[in-house]
């Protein structure tokens, strides 16, 4: 219920049919094949598949870096073509794997995203460095002088800055060690849990959909193969593919 | 005066026949480009200059603009070709130059201080298309190769709610600085490293110094001005070429 009173649908974000197909060398070359599915508001989602299944694809198509060939994508109800499409990105917040942060000080990567009249105060900085584990004199540091993890959790911070309703996070512990690894891990938990973030993770490691015990969707090819609760769904595959991609038979 | 008869070609002739024989003997290589471009440039300037003697005897307005807009064409063309992987490349080349061009011509023309004659019109056509072409090409040339370098970059400012055009402000200006750096580093060398080839040419031709130099300042404004709106020109039609109408990188 919202404070008017009027139920609030729990589906956030849903899509319907969803395919993209992109020009290839001779003929052309469908990248998400009629893919639907229903994300509820405030839980964690972690897209599996091996290597080339789409899993980048779709969440482009979410905030609209991509358009989508066929079928819809509903944010809130809306097709999100409804939404002023630089509003719709600020509330579906995507991180990208190899996170970029634009020359300055990490301060200024956090503001980035804000009309100046809505710049972050000092306090507020520190508290969104706290949020993603982060020192706040790090505010200052030139954002080249980081370490990887470092910058990961930076682009972090700053797409939450924006204060976005969904989180798209692509492969974010790709590029860190386990142990950095495990503590995104636990962060983005945390972030779901303090702010009833609804978050969508793309890994191509099932462990860690696993770990973050939330609701996986299996793609394969492009094509939603399974989904469900991630412990039930990679614990005992109902689908042939699945069970290969745990094995490890599909890469 | 500088005399022009035979016999003075025929021995600036054998001047190049001197730098034939030094190729050779000093085994540079560049004999066989030397005795082509010899004839080649020959053929071409002599061509030209019949061609100039015929337009000179035109006074008709008509037959002036009728040649600056083939100039505009060939030089558009040109430009094009060195800026492959642009959409409607061809199209966005030739409105900058032709708004660079007649903005400067016609502001000359409009003042009086060039007359609707050959003489004037068609040596002052060449110099601001021909700069024009080249700023062109360079604006199209450093924004496609900065935007495709900076793909990750450009989709992290869209993805924060950026709209196409601040996404590429940087590149934007960068590309535009790019095309007009010739002419700003020739601001900086002119009458000390270097003397411009108009004026040069002027006092050969027995202009008095003074003049040759109040001419060459002229032209230089002009033309300089013709690169800055066809740079601006460009560069705006090029980044609209590069995003789809829902802020999506399609290059
Ligand atoms: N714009 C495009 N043009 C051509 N092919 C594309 C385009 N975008 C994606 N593809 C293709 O679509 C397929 C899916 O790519 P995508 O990046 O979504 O896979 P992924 O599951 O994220 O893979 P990975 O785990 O390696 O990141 C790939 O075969 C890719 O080459
Ligand atoms: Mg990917």
């Amino acid at each position: 219920m919202n404070k008017n009173g009027a139920k609030i649908s729990d589906i956030i974000l849903r899509t319907e049919n969803l395919g993209r197909t992109v020009p290839a060398e001779s003929s052309s070359r469908v990248v998400i094949d009629s893919i639907s599915f229903e994300f509820h508001r405030g839980k964690i989602y972690t897209v599996v598949g091996p290597s080339g299944s789409g899993k980048t694809s779709l969440l482009r198509l979410f905030n609209r870096l991509d358009e989508k060939s066929r079928g819809e994508v509903y944010y809130e109800n809306r097709r999100i073509a409804e939404y002023a499409v630089t509003d719709l990105r600020r509330k579906i917040a995507l991180a990208f794997q190899i996170p970029y942060l634009f020359p300055g000080t990490v301060a200024s990567n956090l503001s980035y995203c804000c009309p100046d009249q809505t710049v972050p105060d000092d306090s507020s900085l520190a508290r969104y460095l706290k949020l993603v584990g982060l020192e706040e004199e790090l505010a200052g540091r030139d954002s080249e002088k980081l370490s990887v993890g470092q910058k990961q959790r930076v682009a972090l911070a700053r797409a939450l800055v924006q204060e976005p309703d969904i989180l798209l996070l692509d492969e974010p512990t790709s590029a860190l060690d386990p142990g950095a690894s495990r503590t995104i891990e636990e962060l983005i938990t945390n972030l779901n849990n303090e702010l009833q973030l609804t978050i969508i993770m793309v890994t191509h490691n099932f462990r860690q959909a696993l770990r973050l015990n939330g609701v996986s969707l299996v793609l394969v090819d492009g094509k939603l193969i399974e989904s469900g609760d991630s412990k039930a769904l990679f614990t005992n595959p109902e689908n042939d593919l699945t069970r290969r991609f745990v094995k490890g038979e599909l890469r | 005066m500088i005399e022009t008869g035979f016999v003075e070609v025929a021995i600036a002739v054998s001047l190049m026949v001197l730098a034939v024989i030094l190729s050779r003997w000093q085994r540079v290589g560049t004999e066989k480009e030397l005795i082509i471009g010899t004839i080649r440039s020959f053929v071409q300037l002599v061509a030209v200059g019949y061609a100039l003697e015929f337009i000179f005897d035109l006074e008709n307005i008509f037959a002036l603009l009728g040649t600056l807009m083939i100039m505009i064409l060939i030089g558009s063309h040109t430009a094009s070709r060195r800026a492959p992987g642009i959409p409607r490349v061809r199209m966005i080349s030739f409105l900058a130059i032709t708004a660079g061009s007649t903005v400067t011509l016609g502001l000359m023309l409009a003042t009086g201080i060039i007359q609707a004659k050959a003489q004037y019109f068609i040596p002052l056509g060449g110099m601001t298309v021909g700069n024009s072409m080249n700023c062109s090409a360079l604006v199209m040339e450093r924004l496609h190769s900065e935007v495709t370098g900076n793909r990750l970059a450009v989709e992290t400012a869209l993805s924060l709610g950026k709209n196409w055009r601040q996404a590429v402000d940087t590149f934007f200006r960068k590309a535009v600085k790019a095309g007009m750096m010739s002419m700003l580093n020739f601001f900086k060398v002119v009458g000390i490293v270097t003397l411009p080839g108009a004026m040069t040419g002027m006092i050969l031709a027995g202009a008095p110094p003074l003049k040759a130099v109040f001419i060459q300042i002229i032209v230089g404004y002009m033309i300089t001005a013709a690169v800055t709106v066809t740079g601006i020109v460009t560069a705006h039609l090029t980044v609209r070429q590069m995003f789809t109408s829902a802020d999506q990188l399609k290059i």
